[in-house]
């Protein structure tokens, strides 16, 4: 015999009522469920592991579990979820104002090592997208401790102007198996087969689909005119990664590029003219690093203007599926911290 | 035994320090004046602009500027304690932003509670969050002075035009109407 129904919806409503929901029904937390979640950590439930300065409120270990419940995570996802979490207060954005930024901003979880097989996450087809309870619940859960442990919630102290599709649901395992080039938390300085979570705050995402061509310049400046967009730019400087597919990671790895020379090629080559920035209104650039229109008579409409400054700038990565060469150019509000969290090692 | 439902907020808002802001107000004549600008586009020169006109016009004595850099954050305690200490009242702004609307309402609080008369400019789009800070700093109905949204798009000579018609609400923030 099924559960009772009836009693699952009072529970469900009772946590709307309260307005502990981001719109979607959550999974109503009881201490026997909460304890253990909090049995797969080392961690104390009374160890504060955020702070919001501006609103002096904490979030505790047993408060992201009472989260992560909520999200509809399994126990065994937990230690990824703290991990997560760490990652993104590693993030100078997510420290500041990013939660209540007028941009909106959704976080970018990647996960890397073991993990991702022992528990079950997405690193293939459909990446980006619904389906996977890993994947859905992790990313959930950030978003559920944002708004009840930090108290932010939209409207109100989260201001987004228009918000964008994927907050609180974009978690992606690295295609490590598909990949050519070593894992990102690799790269961020964790061992080799280490299970590491990485994050970054995005402004949106947009589809590279180039399956045009074998040339990897070619490939390599249809990306870079992506890349290149002005309407994304802010500051003098922006950053922007890509999550390749692993048809495109491999066509580049093939011939000759590794990730540190994509990386080099986009800083080189990303960027626009001083005409297009004119164009755009976004020329000259204030003390306060902010474009704006600049005053007539600047350098000539034919100088390009870089705007990735360094390869942190662009952080690349594989995901998805084999099947085709389309990847995701991923907008970085901020910079990402360059730091992977080990997962059951987290501080 | 029926478990109960968990609360993932971590309980009630903490109890807010005292509820009253009663600082007295100031006297415009002959003060010091903080300007405390907070890095968004055109809030220097709005502040600048508000520190001019009441020196000409109200006869303020100096003006200290100083810059905010993490807009989104509460200003940090040196700051706060320069600004309290040497000024007679502190204006600050503009809060242009989801994050630094809040903050500069924080800031007015924190000045208040030292005893310095503030005035907060925020864009009218902020009033939400910015009212809703003031509640969780135990100041609901905190008076501050908005400005028409946008604000980061004008021209030096349209913000300069803005900072004259916020003029009349500052002055009466600060001074509680006499001037």
């Amino acid at each position: 015999m099924s559960p009772d129904p009836d009693v699952a919806q009072e529970a469900i409503e009772y946590c709307y009522e309260r307005d502990w929901t981001d719109g979607l029904p959550v999974v109503p937390a009881s201490r026997p469920r909460v304890d253990a979640f909090l049995a797969t950590t080392g961690r104390a439930p009374g160890e504060v592991i955020g702070r919001s300065e501006q609103f002096d409120r904490e979030c505790t270990v047993e408060q992201a579990a009472i989260s992560a419940v909520m999200a509809g995570c399994l126990p065994e996802y937990f230690p990824v979820v703290l991990a997560a979490w760490e990652a993104l207060m590693r993030d100078r954005a997510a420290r500041g104002g990013g939660w209540q930024s007028t941009s909106g901003p959704a976080p970018l979880l990647v996960v890397n090592g073991p993990v991702r097989a022992e528990l079950g996450f997405n690193c293939g087809g459909g990446v980006f997208g619904p389906g996977f309870r890993p994947n859905a619940t992790v990313a959930r859960a950030i978003g559920l401790i944002v708004r009840n442990a930090f108290g932010i919630r939209p409207g109100v102290l989260e201001q987004a102007t228009q918000g964008l599709p994927g907050r609180w649901s974009i978690c992606l395992g690295e295609n490590e198996e598909e990949s050519p080039w070593a894992p990102l938390a690799t790269e961020a300085g964790q061992p080799p087969d280490t299970s590491a979570v990485s994050a970054m705050l995005l402004r949106t995402c947009e589809f590279v689909d180039n399956r045009h061509t074998q040339d990897p310049e070619q490939i390599l400046h249809d990306f870079a005119d992506t890349i290149s967009r002005t309407g994304s730019l802010i500051f003098r400087d922006t950053s922007v990664g890509v999550v390749f597919s692993p048809e495109h990671a491999q066509l580049l790895a093939k011939a000759g590029y590794d990730r540190a020379d994509v990386q080099a090629w986009f800083l080189e080559h990303c960027g626009r003219t001083r005409a297009d920035l004119r164009r755009a209104g976004k020329d000259g650039v204030g003390e306060n690093g902010v474009r704006h229109a600049g005053e007539p008579g600047g350098p000539g409409d034919e100088e390009f203007e870089r705007f990735l400054p360094s390869t942190r700038h662009v952080p690349v990565l594989v995901a998805g599926s084999r099947n085709a060469a389309m990847s995701m150019v991923v907008r970085v509000f901020g910079v990402w911290s360059g730091e992977a969290v080990p997962v059951g090692g987290a501080r | 035994m029926v478990n109960s439902i968990l609360d993932p907020t971590g309980g009630a808002a903490k109890a807010s320090e005292n509820a009253v802001l009663a600082s007295p107000r100031a006297t415009l004549r002959g003060a010091t004046v903080g300007l405390l600008e907070n890095t968004k586009q055109n809030a220097a020169l709005f502040l600048d602009e508000v520190g001019r006109l009441l020196t000409d016009e109200y006869g303020v004595a100096a003006v200290v500027a100083r810059t905010k850099t993490a807009f989104a954050l509460p200003v940090p305690d040196a700051l706060l304690d320069e600004l309290a200490t040497s000024c007679d009242a502190v204006i600050t702004g503009v809060g242009d932003c989801g994050s630094c609307s809040a903050s500069a309402v924080a800031d007015g609080v924190a000045f208040e509670r030292r005893g310095i008369p503030a005035a907060v400019v925020c864009s009218d789009a902020f009033a939400v969050t910015a009212d809703t800070m003031a509640e969780l700093k135990g100041a609901a109905g905190y008076r501050y002075t908005t400005t028409a949204h946008p604000v980061a798009v004008l021209t030096p000579g349209q913000v300069r035009e803005r900072a004259r018609q916020a003029l009349p609400d500052i002055v009466a923030v600060l001074t509680g109407g006499v001037a």
